[in-house]
Formats: structure tokens, sequence, C-alpha cells
């Protein structure tokens, strides 16, 4: 009984798994102004080889890896991996490991449960920098962050849950955005202007 | 030397075997249907669902505008090559993000000015064919563009 409450409040948590409208996915949101906002810098500068190599250059600092460049289209690409673990998360784990283990002692059956949380991750970066007017004298930058997850492996009653979970997450923090121009105005020595 | 001789049985059984593959090996293989790489009408009817003719100064100013499109839109572009007219985007569904939406984008051109756009989109690997996805997308690079040149 304890283990098909558990499994219940497991299944509830997940959520019901609608499948999204392919035509939603090309139309603007109410978010789609204000991210692009976020993503984007205006540079009072001739020069798109210089803002996109400094681009790169606090890529580098904040850790990436570029992994593609073309300068054609001012585009780069950049990723780096890291450890994901977060104290919240495992402060959640325990607490629930502690609050089934006691449940699995009083009830006699095995209903323990052990919350996979998030292990390792890996943040990309998708830039692009391109003219704003003809003669080349502004040029914006747009950056995009979003990372990949990977859950460690937990355990549901007798049932082992493997590791390896994998969710996706676009970073939508507007600091990270506001702390990767403030370094790019630093290392181009122009004051980035918002759109 | 010693030699290690197989059973009688064994024998058997391994020439009979034998004997059977070599046997497959006379089958003919299954005719191609000759309209196995046509152009089908579906596929015509698929292309022009697909592309657009758009008036634009250069290819650079149209693969710029397909990319701010994309970007607008939410897309992560994995891929961009000016010079052969190529965009690669993806975009994975909010919040949940269980699915995941990948486009294409070619850009040619035609004649002086005039270059043809055509976006393949694939949702979680089936491809699409509904006429007004792509319209959506069309209707939002009409106005990225529209904007880029003001």
């Amino acid at each position: 009984m304890q283990r098909v409450v558990v499994a219940c409040f497991l299944l509830l948590s997940t959520g019901c798994m609608t499948k999204s409208d392919p035509g939603k996915f090309f139309q603007l949101s109410e978010e789609s102004p204000a991210n692009k906002a976020m993503q984007i810098r205006h540079f009072e500068t001739d020069g798109v080889d210089e803002l996109l190599s400094a681009s790169a250059a606090v890529l580098q600092d904040l850790g990436f890896q570029i992994s593609e460049s073309v300068r054609d289209v001012g585009f780069l690409r950049a990723a780096k991996e890291r450890s994901a673990r977060e104290y919240g998360q495992e402060l959640t784990q325990g607490i629930v490991l502690v609050l089934t283990t006691a449940l699995s002692v009083l009830g006699g059956a095995n209903a323990i449960v052990l919350m996979p949380v998030d292990l390792h991750q890996q943040v990309n970066a998708s830039l692009v920098a391109r003219p704003l007017d003809d003669v080349g004298h502004r040029h914006e930058v747009r950056v995009l962050f979003y990372r990949l997850v990977w859950k460690g492996s937990g355990a549901s009653g007798d049932q082992q849950i493997p590791p390896g979970q994998q969710k996706m997450e676009m970073i939508r923090d507007p600091e990270i955005y506001q702390h990767f121009f403030a370094r790019l105005s630093k290392a181009v020595f122009l004051e980035a202007h918002k759109i | 030397m010693r030699f290690v001789l197989l059973p009688p049985n064994g024998l058997l059984r391994v020439t009979v075997v034998a004997a059977a593959l070599a046997l497959c090996s006379c089958a003919s293989p299954p005719a191609e249907p000759e309209t196995l790489l046509a152009p089908t009408d579906e596929q015509m009817k698929l292309r022009s669902t697909q592309s657009r003719q758009f008036e634009v100064e250069s290819r650079r100013f149209a693969i710029r505008g397909v990319i701010e499109a994309l970007q607008d839109l939410g897309f992560i572009i994995e891929r961009a090559n000016e010079p052969l007219g190529l965009v690669t985007a993806a975009r994975f569904a909010e919040p949940r993000y269980f699915d995941v939406m990948s486009v294409t984008v070619t850009v040619r051109e035609e004649s002086e000015g005039n270059f043809t756009i055509r976006a393949n989109a694939i949702f979680n690997n089936e491809p699409i064919t509904d006429a007004q996805v792509y319209q959506n997308f069309f209707a939002t690079l009409e106005r990225s563009m529209f904007i880029e040149r003001n």
C-alpha cells in the first residue's frame, strides 16, 4: 500500500505529458520581447571581427571552450561542463529518504525513495554578432545560454533508477547575461547599449 | 601434433547450415520500385509549402534575417554557413522540454536580388507537412527582415 502511495505521488509530481502543438513553435510568444532585450546589446564600433574575437575571449574567461565559429555570419558556439550538484536538491533528497525509511520501518514493506538529483551539466552558449547599419558603425551582439543536465542514480522501493536521466533548460536569469555583457564591454573598451 | 575432430553429428549440423547459407545466396533480391527516388506530387507540393521567394539585397542579408527570426522564436542556432546559405537550429518545448523541433533553412539565389528560402522542420523526428507551421515561420521571417531593413 505504501509503495502504491509513493508511486502515485511520483507520477503526479512529474505532471501530465501533453504533446506540444508544432504550430506554436514558429509563433512569437509573450516572453519573446523580454527575452530578446535580455540577450542583446548594441555596441558603437566599426570592427565586428574585434567584437567576435572579444566575445570568444570573454567566453574563454568564463570557462567555455569554443566549439564552432563562422566569421561570415558572426556566429560562435561554446560549451563547458561542470558539476550540477545543488545543496537544496540534496537536502530534499535526504529529507525524503529519512521520511520514507521511517515509513518503511513502521510499515514493514520497502518504500524507501532515493530521488535522483542533478549531478552533471553542460552549459552552452550560442552567440551572433551582426552590423546594425549599412556603414558598419554599430553592431549587435546576441547571446543565448542554455544547459543540459544529467541526474544521478536513485531508487524507489526495490526498483533501482539508473543514472543518466537528462533534461534541458534555457537559462533565463538576467544576471548571467548582464555579467557576460559587462565583461564584453570591458574587453572592447566600449559601452554596451540595451535595446 | 594432435588434431581435434568434430563428432560425426556435429559435422552433419555444420554441413547442413553451410548448405542452407549457400542456397540463400542464389535467391534474387526483391525488385526495387522504379519510382524509389523519383519526385512525386507530394514532394513537389511539400517543396512549395516549405519555400518562399524574397527580394532582398544579398544572401548575407537573407541569412542574417533568418538567424534573427529563429533567435526571436527562441531557437538555438546550431549551424550557420553564409556561402552555402545554410542555417540549422533547434528548439525545445518549454517548460517541460519533452518535445523538440529542429529546422534547416536554406537560402538560394534564383536571380539577382531574388532568393528562395526553404525551411525544413522536423518535430520529434517526424517531418512536418502542415502548411500552417511554415506560414507562421515565414510570417515571422518577413517581420524580422522588414525590421532589419528599417
